[in-house]
């Protein structure tokens, strides 16, 4: 006895009723009642069915989960997070650092009158002289100096005024011709005239000091004005604030020279200073006493920074220690807290260490209460560059997969319903995109942005556009190939029996049909966007600094002491990446299952 | 089976509906880089008939003749080679795509498959009603009653609007099948082997419910079928279709009587009797159906035909009218020709 209602029958009621009322039907033609089967109401529609099948599959659910706990770690966690994606954190570390070098001093220090200038060829031109001894000498400027030798170390240099040329000496009396409107008394050419007898160089006279330079036959007498001091002494002020200037040091080197000597005054203001082996130490002398003032010496200690002052104590024990030959010594640092320093010859020079409170970039610290993840070697919150990470590389998925479905399927579907030349012609540009090899070109675009400097965001937005664009064949070809299968199937051949107008043939008849595979097709696809993103970003043409991206924090372990010791970095992101395409997999799977008609309930 | 009470009742007018005049659908073979045609499938070669209003026209013939290209031409869903159909004197492949659409409620068809005919993915009222509403056959407000009617008349219950195909076993499908072909009141349905898909029991509460519509509606069919009982059983008049040639053509009484060509012949001795000591009398065609594509010359038959003559493989036969309204297509029947010797025996068998 036929029976082709029995699948449609329920199955949980009175069965062998059921059949016996179809054999009824059929004697007695009571057609209508034939397909009663009320009992069973609940009806589905297939997108209702696809979603009961879908929820039956248990890696399905698993994908759906993962997927959806994505996005709320991406979306929400970002939003909850009390970090930014690109907030540097730092930490403070005891670290040997340069503080300050000391050496002896073996050159001469200049020190001039605030208003003239003494060029670097002057100075030159000034150790050449004394070296041949020569009490005379030129600088670029053609103007003369003349050096008054106090001590070894510590010469007067005047400039040269001529006040009379082609000097004569004649008998007692002198031939010459003014210059400069100097007017030469007769005491002064008496004087001259008494030096020139006895083949003397200078004279003083008035305070003034002469010089005669022979020239040829005939001289020329300048008079000689202080401009500058060359000494090796180096000056060291107990005051931050202390400025010594040429008046200043001209008295006291010259106190310094002066037997007997033990004050000078610069100023109005009186300076005692005592002799200490070769160093001088100098008080200041006011109503209210003594007070320590500076300190001369042949050790020249710098600070490692500048605006950083040295207190005469810490250059002391520097120097002691030095002139001892320790290797540390212990004195105070710039804040006044005693510290132990560290001695570093190299040449001539002594480098002092010591330890350092310094800030640093808070890198690549393992997992704690504050950093649940640990930080990446910018001192950034790793579990917050995954969330930010996590946003840009779900939102790139779904825009390029969106970019592609919107191309794929007019141009696809333009391909099948219009057949024909149109269709040749667009799976012709079809095999040609698959042609393209997509990850050289991606480079290369990749390289011409960095060179065009194009700013992360925009790049962003170019990623996602050359995907989607070099992304499209395959939905395109689908499309295709569904849209030409149904064209001919009979129910599309029904709708054009009945009249139906070409807009609903494709709306209502076509398109819903083909959705079923485009979401399918949608989903895996939106996984290995991903991993190409990450592939990219990967390769540093991707998603840029500061933007994260999980491609992008995986790339610290292109450094082999990441890799090694700190999995922190690059464990969660490859894990993120491979538990999303999974997912997005799995949800893929389970669509196409229950999409698939044929698959078992 | 049922009874034939109701075929009788039928008000058979002399007017023909649709009228077939010469139609030739050939498809192009293409091959090559450049899709150049090379040759034609001759599917429908040049056919010609009426049916009249309210009457059943089966056509019968082996798979790959040709008829159900000849149903779809006829309704212009494949656009022809040559020749013209007539659908109440209006020439159906003139009208322009208005008068087309116009027209299409009143030409409709019913599938062999009732499973790839009703689109997955639309509850069955949208499926029947959705032309409905497009051609504007009744107002809004009647619009569901009328559907429910319908689908009352076709044997289906109105909450089965709710549901999708996949839910309707084969027999429930084809009743939708029909509801849709129905609900635009169409004067004139194709039925392109409707029953051949479902197994015996459910073939006859269709074609009983296709004869009831008749009947209720006044409704012309175009029965396409390889099955000649049923189409015994519901046609009014029969063609044999062969290679895309209409061979015979006449009455059902008469074709099933006094079967006059050899293909009909053959066809009819395959019917089988239901008496086991019934001694069959089987004419086996040797031979396969020749390619359409390039059918041998002459008449079309003659290389399968037991009664082959000299002539036969050099002249086209024309139609022969044997008693009133029946038509064959043979040499045999061939006033001039008829003296000339068969083909011998040997000859046939290689």
């Amino acid at each position: 006895m036929a029976n082709n209602e029995y699948e449609n029958k329920p199955l949980n009621t009175d069965d062998i009723d059921s059949k016996r009322v179809i054999r009824e039907d059929f004697v007695s033609e009571d057609r209508s009642d034939a397909l009663d089967d009320e009992a069973r109401i609940k009806v589905l529609s297939p997108t209702m069915l696809v979603m009961k099948r879908f929820f039956r599959n248990k890696l399905a659910i698993a994908g759906l989960i993962i997927i959806a706990s994505m996005f709320l770690f991406a979306f929400v966690g970002g939003l909850i997070s009390p970090y930014g994606e690109d907030q540097r954190f730092y930490t403070t570390e005891e670290m040997m650092k340069d503080f300050a070098s000391g050496s002896f001093n073996k050159e001469y220090k200049f020190d001039y009158k605030s208003d003239i200038t003494f060029s670097s060829t002057a100075r030159a031109n000034f150790v050449l002289a004394l070296n041949k001894k020569e009490t005379t000498f030129i600088d670029g400027n053609h103007l003369s100096y003349f050096i008054d030798s106090v001590t070894e170390n510590f010469h007067k240099i005047s400039e040269l005024v001529p006040v009379a040329e082609n000097v004569m000496r004649v008998g007692d009396d002198l031939v010459f011709t003014a210059v400069n409107g100097y007017e030469i008394t007769d005491e002064l050419k008496d004087a001259i005239v008494s030096t020139m007898k006895e083949s003397k160089t200078q004279l003083s006279f008035e305070g003034k000091t002469y010089v005669i330079k022979a020239q040829g036959r005939t001289s020329t007498i300048s008079v000689a004005s202080d401009i500058a001091i060359a000494s090796k002494l180096v000056y060291d002020a107990y005051e931050q604030d202390t400025v010594f200037d040429y008046n200043f040091k001209l008295f006291a080197e010259t106190a310094f020279n002066t037997e007997g000597a033990d004050t000078f005054t610069v100023n109005d203001v009186t300076y005692r200073f005592e002799k200490d082996g070769d160093e001088f130490k100098i008080y200041k002398v006011d109503e209210n006493g003594e007070k320590e003032y500076a300190k001369a010496t042949n050790f020249i200690v710098s600070p490692s920074m500048q605006d950083m002052f040295l207190s005469i104590e810490f250059k002391e024990a520097l120097k002691e220690s030095v002139l001892a030959k320790q290797e540390k010594f212990i004195s105070i640092d710039d804040k006044n807290e005693e510290t132990e320093f560290k001695i570093y010859p190299k040449d001539n020079e002594y480098l002092v260490k010591n330890m350092q409170v310094t800030r640093v970039l808070k890198s690549y610290s393992p997992p704690s209460s504050i950093h649940w993840l640990g930080t990446d070697r910018n001192g950034m919150d790793i579990l917050t560059r995954l969330m930010y990470g996590g946003r840009v590389s779900l939102i790139i998925g779904f825009i390029v997969i969106a970019i592609e479905i919107v191309i794929g399927v007019i141009l696809g579907g333009i391909a099948g319903y219009f057949s024909g030349w149109v269709d040749n012609l667009i799976m012709r540009i079809v095999d040609i995109f698959n042609c393209i090899p997509v990850i050289p070109l991606i480079i290369i675009l990749g390289s011409v942005m960095d060179k065009k400097k194009v700013h992360p965001t925009d790049r962003i937005l170019w990623l996602m556009v050359i995907m989607g664009i070099l992304g499209w064949p395959g939905i395109a070809r689908m499309v295709r190939g569904q849209i030409l299968s149904l064209r001919e199937q009979e129910f599309m051949i029904a709708a054009e029996a009945t009249g139906l107008t070409a807009t609903r043939r494709i709306f209502r008849h076509l398109v819903p049909n083909v959705i079923p595979q485009l979401i399918v097709l949608a989903t895996m696809g939106l996984g290995s966007i991903i991993l190409t993103e990450s592939t990219l970003s990967f390769l540093g043409i991707g998603v840029k600094f500061p933007y994260a991206s999980w491609g992008n924090i995986i790339n610290d372990v292109t450094d082999i002491h990441v890799l090694k010791n700190y999995w922190f970095v690059w464990i969660p992101a490859g894990f993120l990446i491979l538990i999303t395409v999974m997912g997005f997999n799995f949800i893929g799977d389970g669509l196409r299952d229950a999409f698939d008609p044929k698959m078992k309930r | 089976m049922t009874t034939n009470n109701d075929v009788k009742d039928k008000h058979v007018e002399e007017q023909p509906i649709i009228e077939v005049k010469d139609l030739k659908k050939y498809f192009p073979i293409k091959s090559g880089v450049i899709q150049r045609t090379v040759g034609h499938v001759k599917a429908v070669d040049g056919i010609s008939f009426s049916i009249n209003k309210g009457s059943t026209m089966g056509l019968v013939g082996e798979s790959g003749c040709g008829k159900s290209t000849a149903g779809r031409t006829i309704l212009r869903l494949l656009e022809k080679t040559s020749g013209n159909v007539y659908f109440k004197g209006e020439d159906v492949f003139a009208v322009n795509k208005k008068r087309l659409r116009e027209l299409r409620p009143k030409m409709q068809i019913i599938f062999q498959d009732p499973y790839s005919s009703l689109s997955p993915r639309l509850p069955v009222g949208e499926i029947i009603g959705e032309a409905v509403r497009q051609h504007k056959i009744v107002s809004d407000a009647e619009y569901n009653d009328y559907i429910d009617d319908i689908m009352n008349n076709c044997g289906l219950m109105p909450y089965h609007k709710d549901r999708y195909p996949h839910e309707f076993s084969g027999g429930q499908r084809q009743r939708i099948c029909i509801a849709r072909a129905l609900a635009l009141n169409p004067e004139f349905i194709v039925c392109d082997e409707p029953v051949s898909a479902l197994d015996v029991s459910i073939q006859a509460q269709i074609i009983n419910l296709l004869m009831d519509l008749q009947e209720k509606y006044n409704l012309t069919y175009l029965f396409i079928s390889h099955d000649l009982s049923v189409v015994e059983h519901i046609s009014d008049t029969v063609a044999v279709m062969y290679l895309g040639n209409i061979v015979e053509y006449g009455k059902k009484e008469d074709i099933f009587s006094n079967p006059l060509h050899p293909y009909t012949e053959a066809l009819f001795s395959a019917i089988p009797v239901p008496d086991p000591n019934y001694k069959m009398k089987r004419i086996v065609l040797s031979g396969a159906l020749p390619s359409p594509a390039n059918p041998p010359s002459g008449c079309k038959f003659h290389t399968r035909c037991p009664k082959r003559m000299e002539i036969c493989s050099k002249v086209a036969p024309t139609p022969i009218e044997m008693e009133k309204d029946h038509y064959v297509v043979c040499h045999l029947y061939n006033k001039e020709t008829e003296n000339e010797p068969e083909v011998k025996e040997e000859e046939n068998v290689q």
